[in-house]
């Protein structure tokens, strides 16, 4: 038994291309193609135009990673259990919006720790919602949550409301501009990180913790990878459905108030559409659009690359619309190489 | 091996050497108006080997669900450790030490070898709660002990590998070795052998001897009779819900054993009496691919042609050659004197070459399509009728015609193949490839997963097909299957042809020694690694 597999590995060994053996490593690691992309970029732009190097241009880019991050985190713990989920704008926006206008007219001194808190909790809620939908009717999820999220969407600008919030409350309004560092450039412009990209890193270390050292993890996996074996082997389908929509549920809640803080308004009508682009920046990272498989590392790979193509390209003077062709060609590039099965 | 399995679980259990691991009582069961299981009894005693023998649609699976908690029963009792088990679930099945290793050994395909072995025991101590933290260290010595218990590697590389990416066979160990991480008291096996070649039977034996010695029991569910002999141990027959009989495998012939399974009586006879015209149909030279070179071999008009090895001798990758699917890199072929392209599918087929895989679920057949148009899928094209559009009426009566041919029994053409056994399915297709008229038919382990019944209807059909002048291959690991119905058996060996042999009067165990010769030389390698 054990020289029929090493067997194989020797023959193998002897037998394959050069080529071959990167493209069966880079298989078994997808994210150091995404890492290798974003290398290519940044040299390609760098080389182009120098003032891609810049300290606020890195600020820029970290603060705009913030909310599809928190997106993309939640959306890779749904794909990993074998779902999809594009109700998460719709709840992020559900979410903002209510919060921003209960803490107005009714606590408007509420700081922002208990405004995150109620935020994800609110969010959390919702995601279940879609859990229990998935598991009870056993619909396919990408369906169920089209669905909840024209609910859900629907709901929130017929009955609560279309007005914009201008005047947010203080304490969003104060965490948006907190600075957690200042960098003065060389001519004297001063950019600013802002503290609330602690947030995602919070998010990333919990994510990656839950993926890879609780048992909810392991069942994630188990169940994106096969379902059916995973619940004879006595993984409950319920729980972790509900789980992994209530949690992406709590992470765009939580999205959801980052990006009013970081705009200083809340627009009912925001974030619509960019469910697809989020979706892609997790199989970017190397994520099976198929379930059980990727990685938080890998996940926060692909949302740079995908903010860093939709943030610096313009810096060498492409147009916005070729962006999206050049995203579109990356994505293709990305899901054809990591639709290559390494050979039993 | 003995040490490295553990106990604990049971041996505190005071009677443990009187009481058997598991009693079932007068288990009934009803699926509408069918009854599945009427009143089955029998008691599993500790560090045994059973084998649960009968014909697909007996209720063996059922049993199977019940004692797994995959099913609730609908009266009866299950005495597990002289303790009656109510509303038994998955979980709690595992937790009483019963491990199950389904057809599909229920792996986890993209979880890596050593979760797939060790994950069920902290799944089962945190009973069912996943809102526990991972224990990696202990993940990894449960794995690395029961890996090395069947004999598997235990470095870090083979550890992380997803199972996905391994071989079948060694995809079955883990299996087993997740058995013995979680303890298990008993571990039934269902149909374990069917993709496997006798080294690998062999190596099966092994490690079922080595888990007796701690106490753990075996339960085979299989129809291979050959197997359940060489394994030894209890048989317990059953037959349209019952149980028939229980006795020692070893002591009855098989020709009683398929009595008592069918009701019919079966033998072991030689399928092959006509004799062919010599004729040379097929001839291949020198064909040559990734796992397979130097092939050069002649099939004559209405020959039956076995070919056999070793699951890496290349049998499957020459057959997959013939059939135009991974097309060979060197060589050619011939049929009927000119040379032949099969650098496709279609054009194998159109050369008249009809291929029937050995997975017929995910290769061949469309499961939840008719038995109609799995039929007439292959000719399509030869049943256009008016304005390029299929005839229906024709396309009805070819089905019709193959169908009642190959006696395959169903009510209704239009019924899903899903409604067949497998048996009746296996049927269909040959059927499909008999519609495309081929010269040379090539059937890849014809009877995997086919009950001792369906066999004998389908070694017939490849007599009566090969006495109208059509050449079969059969590629099989069933040596008597290949022993019954074969004019010549050749045997391949690391990618070469190693020996042909006569079929008539051959001994299974020269076919072995050939398949397996060498292996020293494997064994001396390993030491490279």
């Amino acid at each position: 038994m054990t020289d029929i597999t090493s067997d194989t590995a020797a023959s193998r060994a002897h037998t394959e291309s050069a080529f071959n053996r990167v493209t069966r490593w880079l298989v078994r690691h997808p994210p150091a193609v995404t890492a290798s992309l974003i290398v290519l970029v940044c040299i390609v732009v760098g080389s182009i135009n120098p003032d891609f190097w810049q300290m606020s241009n890195l600020f820029d880019m970290a603060r705009s990673t913030v909310v599809r991050g928190l997106f993309a985190l939640g959306v890779l713990v749904v794909l990993a259990a074998g779902g999809l989920d594009v109700s998460f704008t719709a709840i992020a926006a559900f979410v903002m919006y209510v919060i921003t206008m209960l803490v107005t007219n009714y606590a408007p001194d509420m700081p922002i720790l208990p405004i995150l808190l109620a935020a994800g909790l609110g969010g959390a809620v919702l995601g279940s919602a879609n859990g229990l939908l998935v598991s009870s009717l056993k619909a396919p999820s990408l369906i169920v949550t089209i669905g909840t999220q024209y609910v859900i969407r629907g709901f929130l600008l017929t009955f609560i409301g279309t007005a914009l919030f201008m005047n947010i409350p203080a304490a969003m309004d104060a965490f948006g501009k907190l600075a957690l560092f200042h960098h003065q450039s060389a001519n004297g412009a001063v950019s600013t990180m802002p503290v609330y990209v602690l947030v995602l890193a919070v998010a990333i270390v919990a994510t990656w913790l839950l993926l890879n050292r609780t048992l909810m993890g392991r069942a994630i996996y188990a169940v994106g990878g096969n379902a059916g074996i995973a619940e004879r082997l006595g993984y409950s389908l319920r729980k972790v459905h509900v789980f992994v929509f209530a949690y992406a549920g709590l992470l765009a809640g939580i999205a959801g108030i980052m990006h009013v803080a970081s705009n200083r308004l809340a627009n009912p009508f925001d974030l619509a559409g960019s469910e697809l682009e989020v979706i892609a920046a997790v199989v970017l990272g190397g994520a099976r659009i198929t379930g059980g498989s990727g990685t938080v590392l890998g996940t926060m790979l692909g949302v740079v690359l995908i903010t860093l193509v939709s943030n610096v390209l313009i810096l060498v003077g492409i147009p916005s619309t070729s962006q999206l062709a050049i995203l579109g060609l990356f994505i293709v590039g990305a899901g054809a190489l990591f639709s290559i099965k390494p050979r039993a | 091996m003995p040490d490295s399995v553990t106990n604990e679980s049971r041996a505190g259990s005071a009677a443990e050497g009187t009481i058997p691991f598991l009693e079932v009582r007068d288990l009934q069961k009803r699926f509408g108006g069918v009854r599945a299981l009427k009143g089955v009894s029998f008691k599993i005693e500790r560090g045994r080997t059973y084998h649960l023998m009968g014909e697909n649609g007996c209720g063996k699976s059922t049993l199977i669900k019940i004692i797994s908690g995959a099913q609730p029963a609908d009266g009866g009792e299950l005495v597990i450790n002289g303790k009656t088990v109510d509303n038994l679930d998955p979980i709690g099945a595992l937790a009483a030490g019963i491990e199950t290793v389904y057809q599909d050994l229920s792996l986890l395909p993209n979880l890596s070898a050593e979760e797939n072995v060790a994950l069920t025991r902290q799944l089962v101590a945190a009973n069912g709660n996943l809102a526990r933290p991972l224990d990696r260290k202990a993940l990894r010595r449960t794995a690395v002990k029961a890996l090395s218990a069947v004999g598997l590697p235990t470095d870090p590389y083979f550890l992380s590998t997803p199972v996905e990416q391994l071989p079948i066979a060694t995809r079955q160990l883990i299996a087993i070795a997740r058995a013995i991480a979680s303890d298990a008291g008993l571990v039934i096996m269902d149909e374990p052998t069917t993709a496997l070649t006798r080294r690998e039977v062999d190596n099966l034996v092994r490690v079922v001897r080595g888990l007796h010695e701690n106490g753990v029991s075996v339960l085979f569910v299989t129809h291979k009779l050959d197997e359940c002999k060489a394994i030894g141990g209890t048989a317990i027959i059953m037959r349209d819900g019952q149980k028939i009989t229980e006795c020692d495998v070893t002591e009855h012939s098989k020709t009683q054993l398929g009595f008592w399974m069918t009701g019919k009586e079966l033998d072991d006879k030689r399928y092959r009496a006509t004799r062919h015209s010599g004729e040379r149909l097929l001839s291949v030279q020198e064909l040559g691919a990734r796992n397979f070179d130097g092939v050069s071999f002649d099939v004559a008009r209405g020959e039956v042609f076995g070919i056999t090895g070793l699951l890496d001798s290349g049998r499957n990758e020459l057959a997959l050659a013939l059939a135009g699917i991974s097309p060979a890199r060197r060589g050619g072929v011939s049929l009927a004197g000119s040379a032949v392209d099969l650098s496709s599918p279609a054009r194998a087929i159109d050369a008249g070459i009809g291929y029937v895989p050995e997975d017929r679920l995910s290769e061949g057949l469309f499961l939840e399509k008719s038995i109609r148009e799995n039929v007439v899928m292959a000719v399509l094209d030869r049943l256009r009728g008016a304005f390029g559009l299929l005839d229906g009426r024709r396309a009805r009566a070819l089905a019709q015609k193959t169908i009642d041919d190959l006696q395959v029994a169903t009510p209704d053409i239009d019924n899903p193949v899903t409604s067949l056994s497998g048996g009746n399915a296996q049927r269909v297709l040959i059927g499909r490839w008999l519609t495309i008229e081929p010269k040379l038919l090539i059937l890849h382990g014809p009877t995997v997963g086919v009950d001792v019944g369906s066999k004998d209807t389908i070694f017939r059909i490849i007599q009566r097909l090969a006495g109208e002048g059509m050449s079969v291959i059969i590629i099989s690991d069933d040596l008597p299957e290949l022993l019954q119905n074969c004019d010549r058996i050749m045997v391949m060996r690391k990618g070469r042809i190693a020996d042909t042999f006569e079929a008539e009067g051959l001994d299974e165990d020269v076919l072995y020694r050939s398949m397996t010769a060498e292996d020293n030389s494997t064994e001396n390698r390993r030491g490279d690694r």
